[in-house]
């Protein structure tokens, strides 16, 4: 087992310091001088309607106003906040279907919140009561809030660009018939001995990410703009501020702050483009735009639900020889990630069992919800809740142990992942599942918990999922890195990369303080200024640490090389003979001969020409490593969930008991970062199964836009959780290293769903499975206490 | 709106500021007098990211609190709990057990504990996670959270413990 100084080390988190101060700086906390303060005028009273009648010159009157912005004053190009235009080539993107619908402002308002107008004056307080002071006249129009009535011949059009509201399908030059998978299903269908087949609802969630969405723009005197924000990917806001204002992007900047929670909120862009309007139409002034929680809730985006039909045919030994599904679903006002989640949510399925043949339609309507975007996981969550059900309630008719089948037929090393010809390269699966089924205690309880009677009834249930580590190959896995070397063997390390909480920089810092055989503390992290930070997509697809990482291990290796090259020369050694510890570089046979690594950086920087003979004292310059890493494959994590449940027959209640992760991790980088990202994802897988939906009332008005009426598990709620850690090194990430960002809430959906049905007999196929849904599935089956 | 003049001690430090009577303590702390360790997360009460300590331990939501009607009292916010450099213990058992990922609910959540353990220097794991209820965290699952208050009681037994 190799020996690592600080890899695989708890060691304190680089921010934590300044976090538990509270000085740390969210967007939010931002001031400067000359501030002025903007505020987005929003529908509230439609979800879909067309604007007949704006009138802002009231509220251009009204008492520290500056400036008001309708839809005619906006420059700004039409845009798509998910920016998957600089993920994947053009080509691509068109056949993808990507399209960029949406504007600052709009009289078109597509849903609830949606952004009419803005208003820039001296205090938050001025603009609210200017935005009151807006003049609005709306012509309702019909609301959808299915694929079912949106796609009716007769509905509203939300873009030309997509006739009949059919925001995407596979799209056929890729994904002939418009299904992706693999074999004949229909005839394999015909030869299965058990079929299982349902429609299942996956519902709305919210990522409900603690700091409301914030900005700070500034258009300086020399043309300059700057943007600090809370991005999930401020370079790829960055390339886009500069391509919708029309800027070069050296004319902008943008400073990503400290991030209070992601999950997908703010992958892309979302109140960016807004901000900066404004700042451009005030030059010199910076200006603050602050979302309320209400505002958060409405105008940004949520997890893609619908319905997701799907049929598996089984032979009698359990061998899953066919398999059809089709999700469609609801859009939201505008396309985002349009493609992307139709797309990953057949992409996990196809994945992660040994279909024998597969066919997978994934399609998408316009709907007047909120639009739909990246929520942690990505369709994975949606896929584990239909197929683990469908699966468990086979494994039920088959007679067959649900963790024997998974053992059997979950893919595996060498077996294509979520597209054809990427392999895995490394899964631990199995001993993800021995593991687990040991410490809940899988046997015993599936046997005692089999024919229950009385109003408290327990349950047991298992899930397991795939997922990915980088979105390799379907978008660009590309992050640049620099690290620069002080004369005190200290570094600087220069990226883009975003910590959203998750511990990705101590992570990332880890790795360059193995890579030069630096102290960790000897490394300091300069990330998130796209002055000073290259090319990077961002944090999404559980990709920082197996992209990133790579990235900054191939540049600290870089810089390195030269540390060996000049201590060859000086010691006039082949740099092959050299070994380097703490920060000391010997001649391996002649340990005498030794330089510290300290006086090679310090003769490249201080180097002194001798004014009596001109010779120099050392190698010139100073050492930097430099990376721009294209991720060439993709180690997805695998794990299992076991939960263990109790359901109260009476009042539908659950109580959630015991939990158990077992999560294929490779090698765990900074362990606390990687247990504290599979608890804090299954608090919201558990709430995805059991509490979490954003509702509506028939005229598409959200009725749960607060943390009282959306439900999330609190303290009290959660199970205890027990995490364990697989470490089987992959070949081919960083130090071994697989991702675990996203992967916490995939399968506790699953699994809680699975021990609902252990407990009951019976499925609930309607997500979240809320105690009305329970006691109407008892009544419904006819279950007597 | 009429205002009038208050005076608020935050930290140790007197305060004399203007607020109308509709100016909430979140507003007076964060945009008056830039305490920005005290979060703005729904400004309704749900979330608990704006907790405060009102002389000493009691624990309360800024964004619920009327700044006038604080006049003259002493308010604690997680930056004044760090002496010379050196966290509360609180803050401290929250570094040592990664209680925090990130961070926007940190400084209410050291703040309720203060006062869950002022009240209850040795509490149950479901008395904690009782007195947790009210603040959201949407990071962490709440694991290491109840583990960081588990460890603050123990680092503030044993420094009382040391002061005897």
């Amino acid at each position: 087992m190799t020996v690592y100084s600080t890899i695989g080390k708890s060691v304190p988190k680089i921010d934590v310091k300044e976090k538990v101060t509270g000085r740390a700086l969210y967007a939010a906390d931002l001031k400067m001088p000359g501030m002025l303060f903007g505020k987005i005028v929003r529908c509230w009273s439609h979800a879909h309607a067309r604007v007949v009648k704006l009138d802002l010159s009231a509220a251009a009157k009204m008492p520290g106003v500056v400036k008001v912005l309708g839809p005619d004053d906006v420059k700004a190009k039409p845009y798509n906040t998910g920016v998957l235009d600089l993920m994947v080539d053009k080509p691509v993107g068109h056949m993808l279907g990507d399209i960029e619908d949406q504007t600052v402002f709009s009289r078109h308002v597509k849903h609830q919140g949606d952004a009419i107008c803005g208003i820039i004056a001296t205090s938050e307080e001025a603009a609210e009561r200017a935005a009151e002071a807006v003049v609005v006249e709306y012509e309702a129009l019909p609301v959808y809030l299915t694929a079912e009535e949106s796609m009716k011949p007769d509905a509203v059009q939300f873009t030309p660009l997509k006739p009949g509201n059919h925001a995407f399908q596979l799209p056929e030059a890729m994904f002939p018939g418009n299904v992706m998978g693999w074999g004949d299903v229909d005839p394999a269908m015909k030869d299965a001995d058990v079929v299982v087949e349902d429609t299942f609802y996956v519902p709305k969630q919210k990522q409900c990410q603690m700091e409301p969405h914030a900005y700070v723009a500034h258009f300086d005197d020399g043309g300059r703009l700057h943007c600090w924000t809370s991005s999930q990917m401020p370079k790829c806001v960055h390339i886009k501020l500069a391509r919708m204002f029309s800027l070069p992007m050296s004319r902008v900047q943008v400073v990503q702050t400290v991030v209070g929670g992601g999950f997908g909120a703010r992958l892309g862009m979302i109140g960016e483009p807004a901000t900066c309007e404004m700042a451009m139409a005030v030059p010199g002034r910076p200006i603050k735009v602050q979302y309320s929680r209400e505002e958060d809730w409405v105008a940004s985006e949520s997890r893609h639900p619908g319905k997701y039909w799907m049929k598996i045919g089984f032979k009698r030994d359990g061998t899953p020889i066919a398999a059809d599904a089709h999700f469609t679903s609801y859009k939201g006002g505008y396309f985002t990630q349009g493609s992307g989640v139709a797309f990953t949510t057949g992409a996990w399925l196809g994945g992660l069992y040994k279909w024998g043949a597969l066919r997978y339609r994934g399609d998408s309507y316009y709907t007047n919800h909120s639009p739909c975007g990246a929520y942690r996981g990505y369709g994975n969550p949606q896929t584990n809740f239909v197929v683990e059900q469908l699966v468990e309630r086979a494994c039920s008719q088959l007679g067959i142990d649900p963790v024997e089948w998974r053992k059997k037929w979950h893919k595996g090393v060498g077996d294509d992942g979520w597209c054809a010809g990427v392999t895995y390269p490394s899964c631990a699966l199995d001993e993800c599942l021995d593991r687990g089924a040991e410490a809940i205690g899988w046997t015993e309880k599936r046997a005692k918990y089999a024919h229950q009677t009385g109003v408290k009834r327990r349950g047991v249930g298992v899930s397991v999922m795939v997922h990915t580590s980088g979105a390799f190959p379907m978008l660009l896995e590309h992050t640049t890195c620099t690290v620069r070397l002080n004369e005190d063997a200290t570094a600087e390390v220069m990226m883009a990369c975003s910590d959203l909480g998750q511990g990705a920089h101590t992570a990332l810092q880890q790795i360059a303080a193995e890579a030069l055989g630096f102290g960790f503390d000897d490394i300091h992290m300069k990330t998130g200024d796209s002055d000073s930070s290259g090319f990077d997509i961002g944090a999404h697809a559980s990709r920082t640490l197996y992209v990133g990482g790579a990235a900054v291990k191939a540049a600290c290796e870089d810089a390195i090389k030269e540390v060996r090259l000049r201590a060859g020369q000086m010691l006039q050694a082949s740099p092959d003979d050299l070994e380097i510890e703490d920060k000391v570089v010997r001649v391996k046979a002649e340990p005498g001969r030794r330089i510290s690594v300290a006086e090679i950086c310090s003769a490249g920087v201080y180097n002194f020409t001798n004014p009596a003979n001109g010779e120099r004292n050392g190698i010139p310059g100073q050492i930097q490593g430099y990376a721009s890493q294209l991720a060439s494959h993709n180690s997805p994590p695998f794990s299992a969930t076991f939960v263990e449940l109790e359901v109260d027959m009476e009042t539908g209640e659950v109580k959630l008991l015991e939990l158990v992760n077992a999560h294929d991790i490779g090698k765990a980088i900074h362990p606390p970062s990687v247990t504290g990202n599979l608890e804090g994802g299954t608090q919201q897988g558990l709430g995805m199964a059991l509490t979490e939906e954003i509702y509506y009332d028939k005229d598409g008005l959200c009725l749960n836009n607060s943390f009282t009426d959306y439900k999330m598990l609190g303290p009290s709620d959660m199970p205890h959780m027990t995490n364990i850690l697989v470490e089987n090194p992959d070949p081919i990430g960083p130090y071994g290293a697989k991702s675990v960002g996203e992967a916490g809430i995939v399968a506790p959906v699953g699994a809680t769903a699975n021990a609902i049905y252990h407990a009951l007999g019976f499925q609930i196929t309607e997500g979240p499975i809320t105690p009305e849904k329970i006691l109407k599935g008892i009544r419904q089956h006819a279950l007597t206490l | 709106m009429k205002k009038r003049e208050i005076c608020l001690h935050v930290n140790g430090e007197r305060h004399i500021l203007t607020v109308a009577a509709n100016t909430t303590l979140l507003h007076a702390l964060r945009e008056d007098l830039n305490f920005t360790e005290t979060k703005y997360g729904c400004g309704t009460g749900e979330c608990g990211a704006c907790t405060v300590l009102v002389d000493g331990t009691k624990a309360i939501l800024a964004c619920m609190t009327l700044a006038a009607t604080m006049d003259g009292k002493h308010i604690t916010t997680t930056a004044g709990l760090a002496r010379d450099g050196k966290l509360h213990p609180v803050q401290q058992a929250f570094v040592d057990e990664s209680g925090i990922q990130c961070g926007y609910c940190t400084p209410g959540m050291v703040m309720k504990t203060v006062s869950i353990l002022a009240r209850n220097p040795n509490p149950s794991e479901a008395e904690i996670r009782h007195g947790l209820e009210g603040n959201i965290c949407r990071c962490t699952g709440y694991a290491k959270i109840v583990k960081s208050v588990q460890r603050a009681a123990e680092l503030m037994a044993d420094e009382s413990k040391a002061a005897e």
